[in-house]
């Protein structure tokens, strides 16, 4: 169970961690929302179902309560109407000298609307007096009724019997009447002395029928009324039941007290309401079944709920759309950043939605502007930088050159050779102009080869001819543009490293040439060359272990130049035979006097 | 795309929820349109006009109208047992589209075949005798209680002469069957019987003619109407002879008492009115209906106003 409950429980949180911010804002708030609805509802809903229950006893109550005080009026007076024959006919008639006929009748026809018959009957069960049918008829016996017995047992009381066919009088109509007796012992006189009798009014049953039905209970319930055994009196179905299509539950209700009583009878549960009438021990039933599934009472319930769904609906939509305000500024925002992730640089950072969530846009924008200018400030520091690194390579090549050079005018002025050390220091002068160039970094090819041109001519003094220069270039190659400062690194690793163990017939030849979109200038001589292993860690500066003498860092420094300045594919190839020589070759792209301009421009 | 699958979300929250309130209002409204239905229209065609049974019949018929919402049209012929005429009535009132028909038959063989011959459409009930096209019928078992009858005449003691059987309408199966019945249990004691067909419509010198024969033991007459006349007879001409009948009337209950009646076959109205509008309906609803067996007692006139008796003669009226 409780590894269920994990389980789900990280279910959710992934759920939840997988989910937008609206999302969480529109479910939750809807959650929230329902759950109140249906707090509230089933607080509503209970409290309707009490006050239902309560009110539908209460009807039915109030309803028992009027039918009962009707029943008990109408057998009041029935019961007034026994006491009148009794009292006001036979107490006052010696049946020996008047007929009682005549002032029964005159009862009768004061209640005919209510009596069917009177009758009176002496001890032995013969009719002494009847109204309106005044014959006996002979098969019937009344002394063996009920009602008859009743009387004459319990001398003292008015009995009321169940409904019954009226069968004691010769009727030529041959009706068949329903009659409700109500019987009591009396005492007649005869001759002047009393003996006993018994009264009989026999009340139409219809009259009682009157009383009990039409009573609309809810739910399609209806009223019936037993004796205190639980015989049935009146039933709205009543023959249904005395047919055998029909049963009711009023043997067991006879024993119910007055009251309301819940009660399942044939699988239907139904509220059973009894109330006892007065002194006949009779019990009225109120029978109102539970409401069906879509009863009356329901539909207010259920408009009630509509009400409380259509809440519900208003609300998760209102939910959906506060949720959607709130969060949509920050889902702009999360979208913005990821643009920026990705890379793009035209995010626009809106600042809209609540304060806290604008000030969070603002802080973003204001960031991201501040890191443009960081970024912006970096790559003028990293140009910068890179400016320094160039000059600092050039700044290591003029101090190395002027001071062998002027070493070597030392040396010539020193032994005589004053012609040379002129010419040298003429060459120097000229070599130091182009060097200068007005400051740019980016001279004509002419003007470079003119530079190797001077640089060789000191050095071929310097060296006493050990060596013979050459240079030449293709037509239309002079006036493309170059990196000042180029070729005298590579001539100056020439002679130092390649003229090394030459004699007098060293040589080295400069010859440009274009190639498509490139400037390729060929340094060559034919001196010692180079192992592989020296070679290979020329260009990187990883020397080998039988790396002869010189750092290469000229050589080297050029190659890095160009490939500052104008990338990976540009820069130097070695290429080396040992004691055939060597080739420097130069690569570079063909620029034209504007474009070198214009790189000069954009590299400041 | 998670943008979406939340707008779907919310769309069918507020589906459900919509669909949840236009429900809650719809509902209220289809047991009231259902209950507004109209009612069933059922023809009733009965054999003889003036039965005295045909109140208690018509009580059990009204209650179960008025409580399955059902409108009653009933239809007699002017002479009692014409069956010629109550075909017509019925063909009337199934070109009239009534939705279902409740019969009596008079000549149930003459009106099986015209069903058949004709495909009614509307569901037919019978009362008193089966027919092989109607449904549903409601009905005694007219066999046993002919032969409870016999069994009473039996009981009784038949005497050395013949029991004269006495029916009016021979081509009705319900009284066929009570006539069979009666005379195989008369027969298989031993007793001689005598099938006699009379005209109730003829007046009643017929049955007279048949009652006053000298050596008659006892008279069995197998239909309610008849069974009443015959009373009268026997009262008016003085006659001793045993008299068992059909079907207890107030009238019939007072022959009974007075032992003009020695015993007769009964069975309650109405409950065969009540059911035969209960099965009327629900055929009309297209539901399945069973064919159930009316319980039939045989009364003497000392039980006649026993409680048990009275609440199944006499149906309680307001």
């Amino acid at each position: 169970m409780r590894r269920f409950f994990r389980r789900a429980a990280g279910r959710l949180t992934q759920w939840y961690r997988g989910m937008s911010i609206q999302m969480v804002l529109s479910l939750s708030f809807t959650a929230v929302a329902l759950a109140g609805i249906v707090f509230m509802g089933s607080s509503i809903l209970l409290r309707f179902s009490d006050s239902t229950e309560r009110l539908t006893e209460e009807s039915t109550q109030r309803l028992l309560a009027q039918v009962n005080m009707n029943l008990d009026s109408y057998l009041r007076r029935m019961m007034r109407v026994s006491d009148a024959v009794y009292y006001r006919v036979i107490k006052k008639t010696d049946i020996t000298d008047r007929s009682m006929v005549e002032d029964m009748g005159l009862l009768y026809e004061e209640n005919r609307d209510s009596l069917v018959s009177i009758a009176i009957f002496n001890e032995g069960g013969a009719l002494e007096a009847a109204v309106p049918l005044t014959g006996s008829r002979l098969t019937a016996f009344p002394n063996e009724s009920t009602w008859f017995r009743m009387a004459l047992e319990k001398m003292e009381n008015l009995h009321f019997s169940t409904p019954h066919i009226q069968e004691l009088f010769d009727d030529p109509d041959y009706r068949a009447r329903w009659v409700v007796s109500l019987s009591r012992h009396v005492q007649l006189t005869r001759d002047g002395r009393t003996e006993r009798g018994v009264l009989l009014v026999d009340m139409s049953f219809g009259g009682i029928a009157q009383v009990c039905q039409n009573v609309d209970l809810p739910n399609g319930g209806y009223v019936y009324l037993i004796d205190r055994n639980g015989e049935l009196i009146y039933h709205p179905r009543q023959q249904l039941i005395y047919s055998g299509l029909l049963e009711e539950n009023n043997l067991t209700a006879a024993a119910y007290n007055d009251g309301s009583h819940q009660e399942v009878f044939q699988g239907e549960r139904r509220e059973v309401t009894v109330k006892t009438v007065g002194y006949t021990g009779w019990k009225l039933v109120g029978v109102v079944p539970n409401p069906p599934l879509l009863g009356e009472g329901d539909y207010l319930l259920l408009f009630a709920i509509a009400i409380l769904l259509f809440s519900a609906f208003l609300m998760a939509f209102l939910n959906f759309r506060i949720s959607a305000y709130i969060s949509d500024p920050i889902l702009r925002l999360d979208q913005a950043v990821r643009e920026l992730e990705a890379g793009s640089e035209e995010v626009r950072f809106e600042e809209s939605g609540c304060d806290e969530v604008r000030r969070l846009g603002r802080s973003i924008a204001s960031m991201v502007s501040t890191m443009r200018h960081l970024m912006e400030d970096i790559s003028v520091q990293e140009g910068q930088k890179r400016r320094n690194e160039l000059e600092v390579l050039q700044s290591q090549i003029n101090p190395h050159f002027l001071y062998n050079t002027l070493d070597s005018v030392i040396w010539m002025t020193e032994s005589g050779r004053t012609q040379e050390a002129i010419q040298m220091v003429t060459s120097l002068a000229r070599f130091f102009r182009i060097s200068l160039s007005g400051g740019r970094r980016m001279i004509p090819l002419g003007d470079e080869l003119e530079h190797a041109r001077h640089y060789l001519s000191i050095q071929e003094i310097r060296y006493r001819n050990r060596f013979r220069f050459r240079i030449g270039a293709l037509a239309g190659t002079e006036g493309l543009y170059t990196l000042k400062l180029t070729l005298q690194p590579l001539l100056e690793n020439a002679i130092y490293h390649g003229m090394a163990g030459v004699e007098d017939d060293g040589e080295i030849t400069v010859e440009a040439r274009r190639e498509g979109d490139e400037l390729i200038i060929d340094v060559s001589d034919n001196g010692v060359g180079m192992p592989p292993a020296v070679l290979e860690g020329l260009l990187t500066g990883r020397r080998g272990e039988s790396a002869s003498g010189g750092s290469g860092i000229g050589v080297r420094n050029v190659h890095q130049r160009l490939r500052l300045s104008f990338g990976e594919p540009y820069g130097l190839t070695v290429f080396s035979e040992p004691d055939e020589g060597t080739t420097v070759r130069i690569r570079l792209p063909v620029l034209t006097a504007e474009e070198a301009a214009v790189w000069e421009e954009e590299r400041p | 795309m998670r943008r979406r699958r939340h707008d779907i979300v919310q769309l069918m929250i507020l589906s459900v929820l919509g669909g949840a309130v236009v429900l809650t209002l719809l509902l209220p409204r289809l047991p009231a349109e259902q209950a507004a239905g109209e009612a069933t229209e059922i023809s009733v065609i009965l054999r003889e006009g003036d039965s005295a049974l045909w109140p208690n019949i018509r009580l059990g018929m009204e209650q179960a109208a008025g409580e399955l919402r059902a409108e009653l049209r009933v239809l007699t012929p002017a002479e009692i047992n014409d069956g010629g005429e109550q075909l017509r009535i019925l063909r009337r009132e199934v070109e009239g589209e009534t939705d279902v028909v409740i019969i009596a038959p008079a000549d149930p063989a003459g009106l099986d075949r015209a069903l058949r011959e004709e495909a009614v459409r509307q569901p037919v009930v019978s009362m008193e005798s089966a027919l092989a096209a109607g449904e549903v019928t409601v009905a005694p078992d007219n066999r046993a209680l002919g032969q409870a009858l016999g069994e009473a005449v039996i009981e009784d003691g038949a005497g050395d002469g013949f029991v004269l059987l006495v029916s009016a309408s021979p081509e009705t199966a319900g009284v066929t069957d009570r006539l069979a019945g009666a005379a195989e249990a008369l027969a298989a004691a031993g007793t001689k019987v005598r099938e006699r067909e009379v005209s109730i419509a003829g007046g009643d010198e017929g049955l007279k003619t048949l009652m006053k024969h000298p050596d008659l033991s006892a008279v069995l007459v197998l239909e309610p109407l008849l069974t009443e006349q015959a009373a009268a007879i026997k009262v008016g001409l003085g006659l001793a002879v045993p008299l068992y009948g059909v079907g207890v009337t107030a009238e019939g209950a007072s022959y009974l008492q007075q032992g003009v009646i020695s015993a007769a076959a009964a069975w309650s109205d109405f409950a065969a009115g009540y059911l035969a509008v209960e099965a009327a309906v629900c055929l009309s609803r297209g539901e399945e209906c069973r064919t159930e067996l009316l319980p039939f007692f045989i009364v003497r006139g000392e039980d006649v106003y026993e409680p048990a008796y009275q609440k199944l003669l006499f149906p309680v009226t307001a």
